[in-house]
């Protein structure tokens, strides 16, 4: 059956979404603490099953299930990173990144030993509201993740442009020495971006448990295109990193419609493809920032 | 460095002739009508032994690499699977699915090693002035990428089901049933792996591998002092590439196949936890770290039964949390590794 | 003769422009001091000159050859050599192995030769270590060369890094200012340093702030202000120079 354009474009916003959250905070991490998280996918994978657990378990309402979800992220994400990576903030950017992986090898695994491989579907009452004349129908709940991730942009802007913590971000991302001389608390602000990172994550992680599950490797499975994702967008930039999260779902869902029959499958290899080539033609994104040695 | 290395230092010969001798050794024994039968029980070991000496190949390319180097490659099961599939498609007869042209094994040997240095070039020329952490998000996306076209290109590959009926010359030649191919191929195989470690160690002990450590500290520096970094760079990350396809080209012609599941990110794991375990840069700590991290995941394999109330899924993943943890610790409290020097590389402990 | 010509260099950081037409040239043998406020687009030059960056336009011409795209470890092998404002030597690597690295033309450092261990590689590493002990023991840090070079004090490594400048027998150097953070005596010695250098024919160009030292040490002084060349000429015309005078103070 022949999916007309329109209904990929509407997937693809969906993917979008979720990676969107998942890259804001990677990106943030990667700006501000000068590292690349690859725990970030069990953040998010926390975030889903923390919403699983309210909602499912616990009963709430969905808005006070994804607040849950929200919070107990970022405070788990802050402590971890407070006892993990904080005391080893000097030693450099490799040794980090492998901190993280291990971290998250730990992390993912320790939740499979609790929660098994299967999968646990936050279920909802969907309404689809269908356009035949246009050829597509877009349900309740996909609406309600591309609404919350663009209140979490939103939220997110207003943050980086209305605060003084926001503001004194973005110095901090532009050059940390100039910064430190200007008298910013850099701790405070490593702090608040862990902790605005695995509030996002947390968020996406409730997204993926509605629209997927939540298992072991939810947020794990999407961390190759969370990283595309910032990369394309510029990394550090978390403005970037919104555009490129969209760019990339709408990519891979339209570009379903292009590919041969039997290479569908190539879809999430073909993100990594993007990503290459992004890094290649243009390694700092669409904001252009700096990725090269020297 | 103890008495003992130094006075191994001042032998007459080092790993190189070893290396050469006991691969001389080996092949006669493989040629020989003798044959030694692994005792019942052993069999284990001399299995993981073969995974060793293959990993441990792929190890010493990727010391060089960024022990010596500084290259961060988290894509050497890149290599290493597309020296495996190479092989496996160039010489399998009738495989079940997917492409098989039926060559002589050396042909596929050779095309395997081919193919992932090919690689190797390709990704070392377009990605190697990167910074070093995007370098490792690139290798690893390319090792995904890798594993991904190995299940999606069905046609050629086999997709999940592997290419069947791949040649085995050392189990051909060994001829006596039983589990004496095993212990032909650890000799082998392992008489190789000897013979690398060798060629690699007289490169990083050379003026050669003094430049590779001069990258590793200060890129810039090194190229203003008159070095082709550059050039040194991309030409480590081939050698490196090629060792790694041979070795993947090896372990399918033990096999007798070729599968997604030989080339998963957990053999970047365990090779790089390994060197890490070991001490990056220290070629014989490497090697060490190597065989800690697969008697850990060989003797845990023996617990599993005796545990009772937990699951053989909650017992894999114990141990995957294990080494994740382990590699935290390492990287902590002791980022130089249990050989490794710590002024070498530039780290507090 | 000119060795090193420097014509019309550009280079600009996004709107920025650091270096705006830069033109000077140095003679073989003399002693050049390039001077100027702070954001003056010393520094960019220097990095322009040596190829550590790229230049938008202009032309670097060294020992007759024109030199603008040629990449760092080509002028340095043509024997135009760098040292960089924070001392950078290569701290995970001993004294010896620092001095050692640069030895030009070495057969070890090419695949073939390490692993067949070739007497042409030993003989070279002999003649390298030889010549290193020298330079060694010329700059006083024969007693460290088993030190990691990360172990040594703030002068030391300054020393370190101009000895193992001068492995590369370059015929000029370019010094990122050699007096930074240094102490008075260590300051002097340097100076001696240079100066026996200069005696033996070698041509340097020092961007320097300690106007003081630098004024006795060189032949010529070069003044930057806004990535142009304000005024060049001996260090009594510079300190009499009216434009030099309110540039500085202005600036």
């Amino acid at each position: 059956m022949e999916i007309p354009l329109a209904q990929e474009v509407i997937f693809g916003l969906v993917i979008g979404s979720y990676i969107a959250l998942g890259a804001v905070g990677f990106t943030l991490v990667y700006g501000l603490v000068n590292m690349i998280n690859f725990a970030h996918g069990e953040f998010i994978t926390i975030g889903a099953f923390a919403g699983y657990l309210a909602v499912v378990v616990a009963g709430l309402p969905l808005p006070v299930g994804i607040l849950v979800a929200l919070v107990a992220t970022a405070v788990v994400g802050w402590g971890i990173a407070r006892i993990t990576f904080e005391p080893m903030n000097e030693t450099g950017a490799v040794p980090l990144l492998m901190m993280s992986i291990g971290l998250g090898f730990v992390l993912r695994n320790g939740m499979r030993v609790i929660a098994g491989p299967s999968s646990r579907r936050v279920r909802l009452d969907v309404a689809t509201y269908r356009f035949d004349d246009l050829g597509f129908f877009v349900t309740s709940q996909q609406l309600l993740i591309i609404g919350l991730a663009l209140a979490a942009v939103v939220v997110m802007h207003l943050f980086l442009s209305r605060t003084m913590l926001g503001i004194a971000m973005r110095a901090t991302s532009d050059n940390e020495d100039l910064a430190l001389v200007s008298g910013i608390d850099t701790r405070r602000i490593r702090n608040a971006v862990w902790l605005a990172a695995s509030g996002l994550a947390g968020v996406a992680g409730v997204m993926l448990a509605l629209s997927q599950g939540a298992n072991p490797t939810t947020g794990f499975g999407q961390l190759l295109l969370i990283i595309t994702a910032a990369i394309l967008g510029g990394a550090g930039s978390p403005y970037g990193a919104v555009v490129g999260a969209y760019l990339l779902g709408i990519g891979i869902t339209v570009s379903v419609e292009f590919l041969p029959s039997g290479l569908t499958e190539l879809n999430a290899t073909m993100a990594f493809v993007v990503l290459i080539v992004v890094l290649l033609i243009r390694p700092g994104g669409i904001v252009n920032t700096e990725v090269r040695t020297s | 460095m103890t008495d003992l290395t130094s006075r191994i230092e001042d032998l007459p010969g080092d790993a190189v002739h070893a290396g050469l001798i006991a691969v001389g050794a080996a092949l006669l024994f493989l040629a020989s009508p003798l044959f030694v039968q692994a005792p019942s029980g052993s069999l284990v070991f001399f299995e993981v032994g073969v995974l060793f000496v293959l990993y441990a190949m792929v190890l010493v390319g990727l010391n060089l690499q960024f022990g010596h180097a500084g290259l961060v490659n988290f894509g050497p099961v890149a290599f290493f699977a597309v020296g495996g599939y190479t092989a496996a498609v160039l010489t399998a007869e009738d495989p079940f699915q997917g492409v098989g042209l039926g060559l002589p094994w050396p042909v596929g040997l050779a095309a395997g090693v081919l193919a992932a240095m090919a690689l190797g070039v390709l990704l070392g020329v377009s990605t190697l002035r990167l910074r070093d952490d995007f370098l490792a998000i690139v290798t690893l996306a390319v090792a995904e990428i890798v594993h991904g076209s190995i299940i999606t290109f069905r046609d050629i590959t086999g997709g999940t089901n592997g290419l069947q009926n791949v040649p085995q010359p050392v189990a051909g030649t060994t001829d006596a049933g039983g589990n004496a191919e095993l212990v032909s191929t650890v000799l082998v195989f392992g008489a190789f792996a000897l013979l690398f470690y060798g060629l690699f160690r007289r490169l990083s002990a050379s003026p050669y591998g003094r430049v590779l450590r001069a990258i590793r500290a200060d890129e810039q520096v090194t190229e203003t002092l008159g070095k082709r970094v550059f050039r040194y760079k991309l030409v480590v990350f081939v050698y490196g590439a090629a060792v790694a396809g041979l070795a993947g080209a090896l372990l399918v012609f033990y096999n007798g196949a070729a599968s997604d599941t030989f080339f998963t990110i957990d053999m970047t794991v365990i090779v790089w936890v390994g060197m890490l375990i070991g001490g990056a840069g220290s070629d014989r700590g490497v090697l060490g770290g190597l065989a800690v991290i697969m008697s850990f995941q060989l003797l845990t394999r023996f617990f599993n039964d005796s545990i009772p109330f937990v699951t053989q899924d909650q017992f894999a993943s114990i141990r995957l949390m294990l080494i994740g943890l382990l590699l935290m610790i390492i990287i902590k409290y002791r980022p130089e590794g249990i050989w490794g020097n710590a002024d070498r590389l530039g780290v507090d402990s | 003769m000119t060795l090193l010509d420097v014509d019309g260099l550009e280079r600009s950081f996004g709107n920025l422009v650091a270096v705006d037409g830069t033109t000077f040239d140095v003679e073989a043998g003399e002693i050049v001091g390039l001077i100027g406020p702070n954001g003056a687009g010393k520094t960019t030059t220097f990095n322009c000159i040596s190829g550590v960056i790229d230049s938008d336009a202009g032309t670097v011409t060294f020992d007759g050859e024109d030199v603008t795209t040629v990449p760092p470890h080509g002028l340095a092998r043509r024997g135009l050599v760098r040292t960089f404002q924070q001392t950078r030597e290569l701290p995970t690597m001993t004294v010896e192995e620092n001095m050692l690295l640069p030895a030009p033309d070495h057969p070890g450092e090419r695949a073939w030769h390490a692993v067949g261990q070739t007497g042409a590689s030993r003989e070279r590493e002999q003649a390298a270590r030889e010549r290193a002990m020298e330079l060694l023991e010329t700059f006083d840090l024969e007693t460290m060369v088993e030190e990691f070079a990360g172990n040594l004090s703030g002068g030391q490594r300054k020393l370190l890094e101009l000895a193992r400048a001068l492995m590369l027998d370059p015929k000029m150097l370019l010094l990122d200012e050699p007096f930074a953070g240094v102490n008075p005596s260590l300051t002097n010695e340097i100076v001696d340093h240079i100066e026996a250098l200069n005696d033996d024919g070698l041509t340097l160009l020092i961007i320097e702030h300690e106007l003081e030292t630098l004024t006795e040490l060189v032949d010529r002084l070069v003044v930057l202000a806004d990535g142009q060349v304000l005024a060049t000429g001996t260090p009594a015309e510079i300190m009499d120079n009216e434009e030099v005078i309110d540039a500085y103070l202005g600036g």
